[in-house]
């Protein structure tokens, strides 16, 4: 395998160079961001320290934001328009909790909106008999036990109590309850729910009500944690999707998986689909329903015809067949029970090609295991680092603290050293599945990214160990060390290089390892910069490993013709302009 | 339980008392469960099943009127929104346009507007929603005409002439 011995090789020989590029890196990024790094560090919140670079574009909202934020939407419409709160209520739950949306609908046809929604003009009074007919149970009530919506069509209280749970327990559609009268469409508010309901049911209803203003709001959505109860405002149009939770959980705002980057979130979703496939579970699902194509919650079909209706909120109508919207179907699409649109896409094989594909992940069972278990083995190890980070955070660092007699602001070089192993954890993590999914064919993008993971993998073992082993010796000494400072030293250095690194890294995945030209200012890689380094690499690799020194050989330098230079330690291809190597942050002489 | 024995027992008194109010539906209560009903609905007019009584069987749950009743045609029909082989219907208020306001009477209504009215568009009964969709309505009558015929009437009547014609090309095609 000679592939093999060259990622060895490499990483042998930039093992050596790695701490001297560390040092050497490190006075400069201890000029240059120090400040920086320090004025973030004095909000001692973790989650922050990981997300320091990027510019927050979120907010997490707990219980009590939310109804806040709910009970201020719900009074600016209520005195807008003049109506009462619980109408507010409804006509923001119609409308996805968009107060903007509320308000030109309303101005622009508020005949009409009054109608879709159910808000009547006027009340109507329950008429003025003393004893009246339930129009649930027949019974004749006195006109005191009875009650209406603003309608006037009267009902006692055992019916409505008994109407209203029916609709609760039914799910959220009860956020949208109308008159039981079916010829009437006068809605059903809150406040009626909190006269006539009892408790359990009007603590549910409430329960919906903030639900929906997250789940039904475009703007907001839970953390996707376990027992996570706070949810995420998010502000579209910057940034990455990333956020990180205050339960410091990271997640992605996009697909709600935990947080991905570099790989986005198709490769995600296939890749978890893929993890869970060989669970029982997931087999019934795949082979029993089908997500609903608007809301994505699976359905399942057990009898009745094509013409799928989605359970409210969604109410989607779509074809069972082809999963596309029943509005489009009519006698030209050739059909309601046998699609002619599903049949034509079968014939062309677009659904064969899904089930071929997915028989032939499961013959590839092998090359899926490989990439599973490196993923699922960096998922356990940065659980691990998680768990060291808290004890460290909690008590050892304090004891730390008093043996080698350092203020401990002076440690904080070590929690950011765990953040970064954690951090990284995941990145790598995630490489695996961008690896599994990267083309066969494309040899020499597999060649050249097999070799950048392979350098993320020692550098962040190195990093490990010493935050690891290291550490130890120093948390068992009972007296101040001589060479505490020196640690120190190393371990921000090989922090920072690293960080380096996995960010390049990031970046160069994230553009596909092909779109970044050598001229831009990151200049992570290009086509042509991947094939020269990589090029150079596979000639250069036999020669490094008869010579045993690490110096880059002369290939490697061919690429200088153009506008970049070739690191002599990671052979990361840069431009011209800049004075360290991005990836690891080695001088360029 | 006790509200919906109670509602059942009340439609029960006001079938007894308006028995003539609507001729065209005739509600029957189980001897010994007024969970179970059965229901024997006329034709409407002008509709291939004209002159037809057709008996439903109705299944209340324990949560009726709050939950809606379970209906299927006893009787075969051949209608785009009826299943052919098990008489289950496709009708909103069955399922979640439900309204507790709704009584058995009107859902029998409701039924014989399905039948005047058919929607070809979510059927359960296939062939005859491509009838009606394919702009057969003669083929669709006469087909749903014949099994009226069979199914729906007293057997002895004699036939006209034309539908003799039909009912026995069909008969010669069920026994071929």
């Amino acid at each position: 395998m000679d592939s093999e011995d060259d990622m060895l090789d490499a990483n042998d020989s930039a093992d050596e160079d790695f701490y001297s590029g560390g040092e050497a890196g490190l006075a400069s990024s201890d000029d240059g961001d120090g400040d920086y790094d320090f004025a973030d560090h004095d909000s001692d919140d973790s989650a922050e320290l990981l997300s320091h670079r990027q510019q927050q574009n979120y907010s997490i909202l707990s219980e009590d934001d939310i109804q806040h934020h709910q009970e201020d939407d719900i009074n600016r419409v209520s005195t807008v328009l003049s109506i009462l709160k619980s109408e507010a209520c409804v006509l923001l739950r119609n409308y996805n909790w968009s107060v903007s949306k509320v308000h030109d609908e309303w101005f622009a046809d508020e005949e009409h909106v009054r109608k879709v929604v159910g808000l009547l003009e006027k009340r109507m009074e329950i008429p003025n008999d003393r004893e009246l007919t339930c129009g649930i149970c027949f019974e004749s009530c006195p006109r005191t036990s009875m009650s209406a919506a603003a309608c006037g069509h009267p009902f006692c209280g055992a019916c409505w109590r008994g109407y209203i749970s029916t609709s609760i327990n039914d799910g959220p559609g009860c956020l949208m309850l109308r008159c039981p009268d079916p010829t009437c469409a006068a809605v059903v508010g809150q406040d009626m729910v909190n006269s006539l309901a009892d408790d359990e049911d009007r603590e549910k209803y409430g329960r919906y009500l903030r639900r929906s203003y997250i789940e039904d709001n475009r703007k907001t959505k839970w953390c996707p944690a376990p027992g996570c109860e706070y949810a995420v405002e998010f502000v579209m149009g910057s940034g990455s999707y990333d956020v990180n939770c205050n339960c410091s959980y990271g997640f992605c705002w996009n697909c709600t998986e935990e947080a991905h980057r570099p790989v986005d979130c198709a490769t995600v979703s296939k890749w978890i689909l893929k993890n869970s496939a060989e669970s029982e579970n997931m087999n019934w699902i795949l082979a029993n329903s089908k997500p609903c194509p608007k809301c994505k919650r699976p359905i399942e079909k057990n009898q009745g015809c094509m013409h799928i209706t989605c359970t409210p909120p969604c109410k989607f109508e779509f074809c069972w067949l082809c999963l596309g919207p029943w509005s489009e179907h009519g006698e030209r699409t050739g059909g309601f029970y046998a699609c002619n649109r599903y049949e034509s896409a079968r014939q062309e094989g677009a659904y064969d090609e899904c089930e071929r594909r997915r028989e032939m992940a499961k013959n590839s069972l092998e090359r899926y295991t490989h990439y599973y278990e490196r993923w699922a083995a960096n998922q356990s190890s940065r659980q691990k680092a998680l768990g060291d980070l808290l004890s460290l955070q909690n008590d050892k660092l304090e004891k730390l603290s008093d043996t080698q007699s350092q203020p401990e602001s002076q440690l904080k070089f070590i929690i950011e050293a765990w953040l970064q192993i954690v951090e990284c954890r995941r990145v790598l993590k995630w490489t695996y599945a961008y690896g599994f999914y990267l083309p066969e064919h494309e040899h020499a993008k597999r060649q050249f990214f097999e070799y950048l993971q392979g350098e993320a993998e020692s550098g962040l073992e190195r990093l490990h160990q010493c935050a690891e082993k290291e550490l130890q010796i120093y948390l068992e000494a009972e007296s101040p060390s001589k060479d505490f400072n020196d640690f120190r030293t190393k371990l921000a250095g090989l922090t920072s290089v690293t960080r380096n690194y996995f960010e390049n890294l990031v970046r160069a995945l994230e553009t596909g390892l092909n779109d970044v030209g050598p001229s831009t200012s990151h200049g992570t890689s290009s086509k042509g910069t991947i094939s020269k380094t990589l090029g150079g690499k596979s000639k250069s690799g036999k020669s490094r490993a008869s010579s045993t020194s690490s110096k880059t050989s002369g290939s490697n330098r061919a690429v200088d013709e153009s506008n970049i230079w070739a690191c002599e330690q990671c052979t990361f291809a840069n431009p011209k302009s800049a004075k360290n190597c991005q990836a690891c942050n080695h001088q360029h002489r | 339980m006790q509200a919906s024995r109670a509602r059942l027992f009340k439609e029960y008194k006001e079938v007894q008392r308006e028995k003539s109010a609507d001729p065209d539906i005739q509600l029957i209560c189980d001897d010994s469960n007024i969970f179970k009903w059965t229901a024997l609905i006329k034709g409407p007019s002008e509709t291939p099943f004209e002159g037809g009584v057709f008996q439903l069987a109705f299944s209340i749950p324990e949560q009726y009127p709050l939950l809606p009743p379970q209906v299927r045609f006893l009787t075969k029909i051949f209608h785009p929104n009826v299943h052919f082989k098990t008489g289950e219907i496709c009708l909103d208020i069955l399922k979640n346009a439900w309204s507790p306001a709704w009584t058995l009477q009107s859902v029998c209504r409701a039924i014989i507007a399905l039948m005047a009215h058919p929607e070809p568009d979510s059927p359960l009964n296939c062939d005859s929603g491509n009838l009606l969709r394919s702009g057969d309505i003669r083929g669709y009558q006469s087909m749903a005409r014949m099994y009226t015929r069979l199914a729906a009437m007293p057997k002895k009547v004699l036939l006209p002439p034309c539908e003799l014609v039909v009912g026995a090309c069909f008969l010669t095609w069920l026994l071929g």
